[in-house]
């Protein structure tokens, strides 16, 4: 079978500055005598997935589900480690770039043309689109007065119908009524037969039961658990299950322990920063400046 | 060292078309919700037109000329059209890429292209203008010289200016939002430091200080625009500031070009 998605090592880090100033600082390298605090939103993730396969991932709120997917869909650059895909993505999230002030089928105009579709690819493509999403004459209003749903709708039948081999779905069917959700998974199911590869993030072990070959658990920025549907999901169904019934505190202890762990551990990736050459860099950029310089002095002296 | 150029030249390039279909829906969409639509384009520029020619030219003029060959609203109109094109595209540009980065990365879509949507989408108000300009120029029975041909050379010049000065400013707004206000409040004030509604070069002001003005790039594009349909000069005729404002162009283009690919990726973490 062919890869299509190979990860290996991800960390993703986000610091947390104190100050904006911090974050300025940042941009030339000049922090370094003090240390910011980051948060491993991501860490140490390695997984290989083949073509024509559906991979679910669950996880708690803040888990690194979002940013994982984001990852995935070349949104966000990885902090380290290797990421290699083969072949085009796909991204759809709940309300996911789409263009409040423009009317649906402008967005759907919009995006297909940001997508590389010619313009008659594009008046091909649209009729599809309208009919898949299914919201009646709001498709001539701006989006802003969409509901969550009508949203979720227009965002999956574009990105449905833009090709893509790699389909990330964060959620959106979440906010979809049961007839859309159905429509979907059709789809889906359409799409798995053609041997593209699905990444779906849900919080319904129920759909990914019936959808998915394999599922990854994402537990604070962990890859908890990658392995076949029934054993991953009844994995995760049980920490729930452990989890609510912890008391209040206990809750609130275990949730404090390992958001110290995601803070701590930061140390591990750290990249280098070559100093030597930023030096050069700087004198040769001063070098470039200096005839301006002349010539401004030259100007403002009346020459 | 050109190798960042080439790459943020080639990107434009190769997206082309891309970059004007993409321009024109955004022109067409700016307007939605209005009862006059695009009207607009052209009715506010009017407006400010009137204004600025009621406060300088009746009012603090009285109307007098101030090259003798054409009335004080046809020099004006020199250069308040540029100005109606360069004000809006410079802060728009900036800004263009903190604005859609987050529509945009998710695609395979250059972020480069985003200051150069802005820019081909204001064209297109510009050179209407610039024809109805020129329609009054006609009506007012001007005179145009041989030097009417290098007005392509300083729209050539306009072009390649604002294209270097958002690739780099778009790049800053991103990173620091402060820039941002800083850049209308300057664009504001510019509108009174370029030789758009007075001539600094009139006698008021000491040739030092009018010497100073010109190092605002600005200023060679508006007054390079006159001196070509007024026929009062040639580009070389100044080469110190010819060469001035090429060497600034490139160095933005270079810097901007730098930069922009350096915080190419990082962007997204930047909003």
């Amino acid at each position: 079978m062919k890869t299509k998605v190979k990860l290996k090592n991800i960390y993703k880090s986000f610091n947390m500055y104190a100050k904006r100033s911090d974050k300025l600082l940042s941009l030339f390298s000049l922090h370094s005598k003090k240390e910011t605090k980051e948060f491993l939103a991501v860490r140490d993730v390695s997984f290989e997935v083949f073509e024509g396969e559906t991979i679910g991932i669950v996880g708690l709120n803040g888990s690194g589900k979002s940013t994982l997917s984001n990852i995935l869909a070349q949104v966000i650059e990885p902090t380290s480690g290797q990421l290699e895909i083969n072949g085009e993505t796909s991204l759809i999230a709940i309300s996911a770039g789409l263009n409040k002030n423009l009317s649906g089928t402008e967005n759907i105009d919009l995006k297909c043309m940001m997508h590389g579709l010619t313009k008659a690819q594009i008046k091909a493509v649209k009729s599809d689109i309208i009919e898949f999403a299914d919201i009646g004459d709001y498709i001539y209003q701006p989006v802003k007065n969409y509901s969550s749903g009508m949203r979720s709708r227009l965002g999956f039948a574009i990105a449905v119908h833009t090709d893509p081999d790699i389909l990330i779905i964060d959620e959106a069917l979440s906010v979809g009524d049961s007839t859309f959700t159905k429509k979907c998974l059709n789809k889906m199911n359409e799409f798995k037969k053609e041997g593209k590869t699905i990444f779906f993030i849900s919080h319904s072990a129920g759909q990914m039961k019936t959808f998915c070959d394999r599922v990854i658990w994402m537990h604070y920025g962990e890859m908890k658990a990658f392995g076949s549907t029934q054993a991953v999901v009844k994995e995760y169904v049980n920490f729930t299950k452990w989890f609510n019934n912890l008391s209040q505190s206990q809750k609130k202890q275990h949730k404090q322990k390992m958001l110290k762990e995601q803070f701590t551990s930061s140390k591990v990736y750290q990249s280098k920063i070559e100093k030597g050459g930023n030096i050069r860099e700087l004198a040769f950029n001063i070098f470039l400046i200096c005839p301006l310089l002349i010539l401004g002095l030259l100007l403002s002296l009346g020459y | 060292m050109f190798k960042e150029i080439k790459q943020v030249l080639q990107e434009q390039i190769e997206y082309r078309s891309l970059i004007i279909r993409m321009a024109t829906f955004e022109t067409k969409g700016m307007y939605q919700g209005h009862y006059l639509g695009s009207l607009w384009q052209f009715i506010s520029p009017a407006l400010q037109v009137a204004i600025y020619w009621i406060v300088f030219g009746i009012g603090l003029r009285s109307n007098r000329t101030i090259d003798a060959d054409v009335p004080f609203i046809l020099w004006l109109l020199m250069g308040l059209i540029p100005w109606f094109f360069i004000a809006p595209t410079v802060i728009q540009g900036s800004n263009s890429v903190h604005q859609k980065v987050s529509l945009v990365s998710k695609m395979n879509f250059p972020v480069s292209l985003l200051p150069t949507i802005k820019i081909v989408g204001n064209s297109f108000q510009f050179f209407i203008l610039l024809f109805i300009m020129f329609f009054l120029l006609i009506v007012y029975g001007v005179d145009f010289s041989v030097h009417l041909i290098q007005l392509p050379y300083y729209i050539i010049c306009l072009y390649l200016f604002l294209f270097s000065f958002t690739i780099l400013s778009s790049t800053i707004s991103t990173l620091v939002r402060d820039y941002q206000q800083l850049l209308q409040s300057m664009m504001r004030m510019l509108l009174y430091l370029s030789p758009i509604l007075w001539n600094p070069e009139s006698k008021g002001l000491p040739d030092f200080l009018s010497n100073i003005l010109k190092l605002n790039p600005f200023y060679y594009i508006i007054d390079g625009i006159r001196s070509s349909i007024l026929g009062s000069g040639w580009f070389f005729d100044d080469i110190t500031y010819t060469l001035y404002f090429w060497f600034l162009t490139f160095l933005l283009l270079y810097f901007g070009s730098k930069s922009h690919l350096k915080f190419k990726k990082s962007f997204v973490d930047y909003l």
